[in-house]
């Protein structure tokens, strides 16, 4: 048994550690910084009843701490304040974004880790020949594109030149209709199959492309690199060494001993980097108007929706902090020599 | 860093041509960035308060090789006067970042106890947040500007150093020399900045040097979500945004300082490559002794 249950244990007290810390840093740029925050929480032209009404919601007359403690207790509550760009309550609004970026998010790690890992590891039996500078180029490539810049040219080259793809949203509301397609879960890809509705998920998957594999540089230079990285270090081992010298055949000594123990630094990797994709999220989903928690959150900002962006930062930060939970869990599970 | 590991850098940089390449692209983005100004051939298209109706939305030609802009301006010299801005957010963020966690880090890991212990808990709060989005929240609240982008980036920024720094500090306050110098009765403050800071220093100073491709990739993203310069201030991701909606009909006023950033942010990232597994010595002495596996 590599994982003991002390150690869960103290990875979720430290989880509500992290969340708190979240929640004070996130009031001090909200509350403190700004000379009157009441003027970030009435709207765009607040007329005095208004701002008058935000200070009082706010607790503004209060003393700091007061103020922090209201704060957390709204926040437990789920009373994250109401945007005033949909004037729906925030919290509801981030719940019904959520299954479409995470789809996106999961269906862009599935490419970067299918392709990633795969030329990580050839570049690193190819070491300095040509085939490791091209895959090196790329997977730097991956980490240098600025997303939003890559999403307007290859929207604007496959989609609207080119036609291949579509350019944006996530279904044809024509086939949703026509064929009485219902979500279940909010996750398109998962509900058509569970309907057994193939038109829809077939539709579906063609307007998931474009943007997952904008989304999917990033984790896949990471992933690359990191398999490159780690698996030069791991053939360099003695115990990989002596496999050979023992007249072990290659491809088994790569495959069986070399990834296997490459693949656990590169899934902790990962986990890291899914904070920089979800952040992309925001951007590519502004782009191809993929309705998530990404586009809400661009148009909160783009609009000064503030209950909206405060909301999105510290789901966002939570679920950041949730994932890495559970990749060092599952680095822990795969890799026994990790420390618990 | 000592002089013999800049000098196997440099070799590993000159024997690798894809480094040579990063380190080429770095030295050339600071050149134009330093003398921009100087060289833009529309000097008041790249500063960006005019407005030409009669050359609106021209494609590339050799008297404007990146077309023009909405506003008929001369997108090739904003993009190199962009290099100049970009070349400013990367100091100022790195530079920043480094002022406030160097001294965090050094307080924390030499001094330690409870305040170093509250200082570190503190800067493990920041590191709670995925990169860029504590800088949205930040810009968001503190509304458009340059200064502001920098000072947003940069506090998103400074707990990375502060744990480089802290970890360094921790390594190097058991040494010998360092309890010699206690043990003559040398000032804590003496010993702090002058026998550990500077032993400390160099690992930071070369990531922050390398990090500063990420400073003007993530600057660029605050640009495009509008919370980043203001208009009409010619940085690369403001310019990129400024041609998304006439992207259909004019794509030069995007693609051009978007591939700017993409290839200095790439010249970056490769240097931080190389530079990367020179320090690693596994990997270097593999490298140097250029064996086989």
């Amino acid at each position: 048994m590599p994982i003991s249950r002390e150690y869960i244990i103290k990875r979720l007290i430290l989880l509500v550690v992290v969340v708190f810390g979240v929640l004070i840093i996130t009031f001090v740029i909200t509350r403190v910084i700004p000379a009157r925050p009441e003027l970030l929480w009435a709207g765009a032209h607040p007329t005095p009843e208004q701002l008058e009404k935000a200070r009082k919601e706010l607790h503004l007359d209060e003393p700091i701490y007061v103020q922090l403690y209201y704060y957390l207790a709204d926040f437990f509550r789920g009373n994250w304040g109401v945007s005033w760009r949909t004037r729906q309550p925030v919290l509801q609004d981030i719940l019904s974004a959520l299954p479409a970026t995470l789809e996106l998010v999961i269906v862009a790690f599935i490419i970067a880790i299918a392709l990633g890992v795969p030329l990580g590891a050839i570049a690193a039996l190819k070491r300095n020949t040509w085939i490791d500078h091209v895959i090196r180029i790329v997977s730097v490539l991956g980490a240098s594109v600025p997303v939003f810049w890559l999403a307007l040219i290859l929207q604007l080259v496959l989609s609207s030149w080119l036609g291949i793809l579509p350019g944006a949203k996530r279904v044809d509301e024509l086939v949703v209709y026509e064929t009485g397609f219902k979500p279940i879960t909010g996750f398109i890809l998962l509900d058509s199959l569970i309907e057994g509705n193939f038109e829809v998920f077939v539709n579906a998957l063609h307007h998931i492309i474009l943007p997952a594999i904008v989304l999917s540089f990033y984790p896949f230079g990471l992933s690359a690199r990191m398999t490159r990285a780690v698996m030069t270090e791991v053939l360099s081992e003695l115990y990989t060494r002596s496999a050979l010298a023992w007249g072990l055949p290659r491809r088994l000594v790569i495959y069986k001993y070399a990834l296997k123990n490459t693949l656990a630094p590169v899934i902790a990797s990962l986990g890291l980097s899914f904070g920089y994709t979800i952040i992309g999220a925001f951007m590519v989903e502004l782009i191809f108007v993929w309705p998530g928690i990404g586009l809400y959150a661009a148009m909160a900002l783009l609009s000064y929706d503030y209950p909206a962006i405060m909301g999105c930062v510290i789901v966002v930060a939570i679920i950041y902090t949730v994932i890495n939970m559970i990749v060092d869990i599952v680095h822990a599970i795969i890799d026994p020599r990790v420390k618990l | 860093m000592i002089p013999e590991d800049v000098k196997i850098i440099f070799r590993l940089i000159k024997s690798n041509p894809v480094s040579l390449a990063g380190l080429i692209i770095v030295a050339g983005f600071i050149i134009v960035g330093i003398i921009a100004p100087f060289i833009v051939p529309y000097p008041e298209d790249a500063w960006g308060e005019v407005y030409h109706m009669e050359r609106r939305f021209q494609p590339p030609s050799w008297e404007h090789p990146f077309g023009t802009d909405a506003m008929g301006r001369d997108v090739f010299s904003r993009v190199i006067l962009g290099a100049r801005f970009s070349l400013i957010i990367a100091v100022g963020v790195v530079g920043l970042a480094l002022i406030i966690g160097i001294p965090v880090g050094l307080v924390a890991g030499y001094v330690g106890g409870k305040l170093g212990t509250a200082l570190m808990r503190i800067t493990d709060m920041f590191l709670a947040f995925p990169p860029l989005l504590l800088a949205i929240a930040l810009a968001a609240t503190l509304g458009r500007g340059l200064v502001n982008t920098i000072i947003a980036l940069a506090i998103s920024w400074w707990p990375w150093y502060a744990r480089l720094v802290y970890v360094q500090v921790n390594s190097i306050k058991s040494l010998p020399y360092v309890d010699a110098a206690r043990i003559i009765g040398l000032h804590p403050l003496a010993i702090m900045f002058k026998h550990v800071l500077p032993n400390a220093l160099t690992p930071v100073t070369v990531q922050a040097a390398l990090d500063m491709g990420s400073a003007i990739l993530e600057a660029a993203g605050l640009s495009f979500l509008g919370v980043g310069v203001k208009p009409p201030t010619p940085e690369w991701g403001l310019l990129v945004t400024e041609g998304w909606t006439s992207i259909n009909i004019a794509w030069w006023i995007s693609l051009f300082p978007g591939l700017a950033i993409l290839i200095t942010v790439l010249g970056f990232n490769l240097l931080a490559d190389a530079v990367r597994e020179a320090g690693d010595p596994r990997l270097r002495r593999i490298l140097l002794v250029g064996r086989k596996i």
